[in-house]
């Protein structure tokens, strides 16, 4: 997951952000739109286009058909059945392309949910670290320890819980990138915050497995690690008029990229 | 400050770059600069003149003494009664209650006798569709604010004045209207009170009666099976479950909607991880949580959200667990009823200043009489809402601009007279101690001068503003009512049961009018409210025998009694205002038929204002609820200053609204009493 993390991120810490990341707007509205002709472009390529037209076609033949020959009961429920079947066909068709798909859109959102959808905490805010056990760790809670930067103040904690997670509130008291080192077991952890008021690229969660590709603004954590995961929560960015947050990114951009795509579907060629 | 500043400046920031294209569009759009000054107002509840002149000449109060000397100071005429739902509403305003029909707290309906919020009065349910046991209304009325009249910030509006109202009291639910106006005293929590709060705990021998908080006793478990309890599990209620409720059921306790909460206690540190919802808090003993954001699910599977806010204080770990919760304030970022005009000016609110408390009345004056909290728990949460109120001054300041008029109100003053008085009079420190004292002595030492603190912490507040506002604003500083000690508390159904004008069925002594113990048969007069007294009438109450040919002499005979009573050589009643004499306008027949004027040092009691008839007459004050103003409105007025010489004296608050109005040249509308307060 590291390897794919480091790559997708240097590829994008590249052309993402020409102007900064004050400019969220543009990214915000560039990136789907790419992403609506790449889409488009991979989807005519892997796609089955003469099936996916004649899938259509057909479908629309058999609503006509309950149409116009709605008096006939028989003759409706056989037209019906034909369209479920066409429609199973269309969709069918298309589970290839939306496997294809779903790799290069989920690495456009991610990286734009890295960079956009959280803001570096403000100095003086008060956050909570938050790490959480691999299952079937063998160490408790109590064998978990920390280092903080001299910019962090522990405020409160460590709290450590039954089911395996350890809290610390925490204070930051500088501008600028620092790291937390956690210990357990031997192993050590580092975990980035990032503080200031300056827009870009915030790390929030480090995690392992399959979920760190949807985190890549930190290095994932190691297959085998004893944690689990190690979370500082930023503040959510005000990206007005645009929905904000992870979900307002995620909802953005498949609207926008949908809206693209059928847009230009027509001048790419391209059947849906 | 400086929070308050990053934040907006942070919003400005984001904004700037989305909205560049829409300021360049509308750039030739602006307002038109101001061509008057404009006014500022504090409105500080409680503030008391004999106090306040005290602390002036002692030093104390260095803005208000400059401003006293530089502009004007003198006693403003109260409302009768001086209640602050009343006050208020009259400075809102500018009419007598005859004219907004607002009388006090409670009033009585004249169809049952019981006591019904004068504010919110109840609606009739509706009707609704039950629907796999949910009830969706089909027909039905929303509560609506009672009070009538214009209040003064429409007129203002509609002129072009630029208003900002600022925790407004007695404007819930908040009037129509399109001024930027934020509710304040009166503004319920999410279970629809004015602020329960939640205590859990493992200390059963504090089980109390009566309290007003949801008690929680709680057991730790032990969840990891280590032998150390490490978890504790409550929850907290929100709005009634309403969409299971038959219309018009009274909610029980098992028909609120609730939130779990879960305490993990740390095995060998005295902090604990908070989980409520989705948010989370690790406090140490002592310890405030920030506000924590709850998710009330209306419907299943989060369909209908309603968000609540909550504060956690940590009071206690070992050996005992002790955590108190405030009370769920309906959320400013996505209130579940509007709490504010227009309804997102609550949200915008929040988007620059983060969440607040939007309960009417913040301090958490119950778990102080309750004896949840100590003395030392109380000043660290009225410090919570001196923070909120200091980032909302902040506030209005950083967006007041020339012509604007901006009201800001500040609670602390009378709440604080109310629950600290017993320890020490601060208008008489000869006084004789206050009957609460004894049960609060060790806290004198150090609590004896909060009271002087919080005034001057105002007067901090009022140098801000003199600082910060353009050189020509008008300042005007005023309060609804002064403040006397409360150390007896008067039963006035028990008088009225003793002098034979409420009668209890069976030959009973005491009993209460809400659990039918009244033989109305036989009762010509009763009390409900802190200052109101009814004669039971025909054809106005529903089982009146008073005809209405007889209520003046009922009334004269009343009065004279009520004034001639004493209390030893103590005169109880300082003047019996007959309602028909004393107030005017389109509201004047709702009035009580008596004003029940207490003289320096009594009041009504809780028993008697709520309807329950009581063995004595009168009895000493313990409550921590020891300062008081419902009395008679000569020995509580409230104070007015401005930053330029008042025409005369004698002033009273319609007098204040008159004036802000005519300041800007609008015309005063029907109804509205005052006089310019600068017209010689």
């Amino acid at each position: 997951m590291q390897t794919f993390n480091s790559i997708t991120s240097a590829i994008f810490d590249v052309i993402l952000a020409p102007f900064g990341h004050r400019w969220a707007w543009f990214d915000l509205l560039v990136w789907p739109i790419v992403a609506g002709v790449v889409a488009l472009v991979i989807y005519k390529a892997v796609s089955n286009q003469k099936g996916i037209a004649d899938a259509k076609r057909k479908i629309m033949v058999n609503l006509l058909e309950v149409v116009l020959y709605r008096e006939n009961v028989l003759g409706v429920l056989g037209s019906t059945a034909k369209g479920l079947a066409q429609n199973l066909r269309y969709i069918g068709y298309n589970v290839l392309p939306m496997i294809v798909l779903i790799v290069p859109m989920t690495i456009i959102l991610v990286q734009l949910v890295a960079n956009y959808a959280y803001d570096p905490i403000a100095r003086g805010d008060v956050r909570l670290l938050e790490v959480t056990l691999a299952p079937g760790a063998s160490f408790q809670p109590r064998d978990v320890s920390a280092q903080f930067p001299d910019q962090v103040a522990v405020q409160a904690g460590p709290v450590r819980t039954p089911d395996g997670r350890i809290f610390w509130r925490i204070q930051m008291l500088e501008d600028g990138d620092f790291a937390i080192q956690l210990n357990a077991g031997g192993e050590t952890q580092p975990k980035e915050i990032v503080v200031g008021e300056e827009p870009r690229k915030v790390p929030v969660m480090r995690t392992q497995g399959w979920e760190a590709l949807l985190y890549p603004g930190e290095t994932a954590l190691p297959s085998g690690s004893v944690f689990e995961t190690i979370v500082v929560s930023a503040p959510e960015r005000d990206l007005s008029p645009l929905p904000s947050g992870e979900g307002g990114i995620l909802l953005w951009f498949f609207v926008a990229s949908l809206v693209a795509g059928f847009l230009l579907r027509k001048r790419l060629g391209v059947t849906l | 400050m400086n929070a308050l500043a990053r934040r907006i400046g942070r919003r400005l920031r984001n904004a700037v770059p989305a909205t560049l294209f829409a300021l360049v569009l509308t750039a030739s759009c602006g307002k038109a600069p101001p061509d008057q000054p404009g006014i500022f107002v504090l409105g500080v509840d409680g503030m008391d003149p004999v106090i306040l002149s005290r602390l002036m000449e002692e030093g104390k109060m260095p803005n208000f003494k400059k401003m006293a000397e530089s502009g004007g100071y003198q006693d403003l005429g109260t409302a009768n009664p001086p209640q602050s739902p009343v006050a208020w509403s009259t400075f809102v305003t500018g009419r007598n209650p005859g004219g907004h029909g607002i009388y006090d707290f409670v009033h009585r309906d004249p169809k049952t006798y019981l006591p019904i919020s004068s504010a919110t009065p109840p609606v009739e349910p509706g009707t609704a569709i039950e629907v796999f046991g949910y009830y969706l209304p089909v027909s039905g009325e929303a509560p609506t604010n009672a009070r009538s009249g214009v209040p003064f910030w429409d007129p203002l509006l509609a002129a072009g004045v630029d208003v900002e109202v600022f925790r407004i009291p007695g404007n819930y639910p908040p009037t129509p209207s399109d001024a930027k106006v934020l509710s304040g005293m009166g503004t319920v929590d999410m279970r629809g009170g004015y602020g329960t709060y939640s205590w859990f705990t493992t200390d059963a021998s504090q089980g109390r009666e009566n309290l007003k908080g949801d008690i929680q006793l709680v057991s730790p478990s032990d969840d990891d099976l280590d032998g150390t309890p490490d978890t504790v599990r409550g929850t907290l209620k929100g709005p009634p479950d309403l969409l299971r409720l038959p219309p018009g059921k009274i909610p029980e306790d098992s028909d609120y909607l609730t939130v779990p909460v879960t305490f993990r206690i740390d095995p060998d540190e005295d902090v604990v991880l908070v989980e409520a919802g989705d948010s989370r808090a690790v406090l140490r003993e002592g310890e405030w949580s920030d506000w924590m954001a709850l998710g009330f699910d209306a419907l299943p599977g989060g369909m209908m959200p309603l968000e609540g806010i909550v504060r956690f204080y940590v009071r206690q770990i070992r050996p005992e667990f002790e955590v108190y919760a405030s009370p769920v304030n309906i959320s400013p970022a996505a209130a579940a009823q509007d709490i504010s005009t227009p309804s997102d000016f609550a949200s915008e609110l929040y988007d620059l200043l983060g969440y607040f408390y939007t309960q009417g009345m913040p301090e958490d004056t119950n778990a102080l009489k309750d004896r949840i909290f100590n003395d030392d728990d109380y000043q660290k949460q009225v410090a919570l809402v001196q923070q909120d109120a200091q980032a909302m001054l902040d506030l209005a300041l950083t967006r007041f601009q020339r012509g604007d008029m901006t009201f800001v109100y500040l609670s602390d003053i009378d709440l604080q007279c109310h629950m600290l008085w017993r320890l020490g009079d601060p208008k008489d420190p000869h006084a004789d101690p206050h009957p609460a004292l004894a049960a609060d002595a060790h806290a004198v030492s150090e609590h004896g001068d909060d009271l002087v603190g919080y005034y001057e912490d105002v007067d901090v507040m009022l140098g801000e503003v003199l600082e910060r506002v353009p050189e020509d604003t008008l300042v005007v500083v005023m309060s609804d009512h002064g403040f006397q000690p409360f150390t007896r508390k008067v039963h006035l159904n028990s008088w009225l049961r003793d002098n034979g004008y409420l009668v209890l069925k069976d030959g009973k002594k005491t009993g209460q009018i809400a659990t039918g113990d009244v033989d109305w048969s036989k009762t010509k007069a009763f009390g409900i409210g802190f200052n109101a007294l009814y004669l039971n009438v025909q054809g106005r109450e529903a089982e009146g025998i008073v005809p209405p040919s007889g209520t003046d002499a009922l009334l004269e005979e009343i009065g004279d009694k009520l004034e001639a009573w004493r209390d030893g050589d103590r005169q109880v009643v300082r003047k019996a205002h007959r309602g028909s004499q004393i107030y005017s306008g389109d509201r004047a027949a709702e009035a009580p038929d008596l004003v029940v004027g207490y003289d320096i040092g009594y009041g009504a009691s809780d028993e008697s204002t709520l309807g329950e008839i009581v063995e004595p007459e009168i009895e000493d004050n313990l409550s921590r609820w020891s300062g008081n103003h419902l009395m008679d409105p000569e020995v509580v007025p409230g104070v007015l200053l401005a930053n330029r010489k008042l025409g005369r004296t004698g002033y009273s608050l319609p007098d204040v609204t008159a004036t802000l109005l005519t300041h800007y040249g609008v015309p005063l509308p029907e109804g509205m009493e005052g006089k310019d307060i600068f017209a010689p």
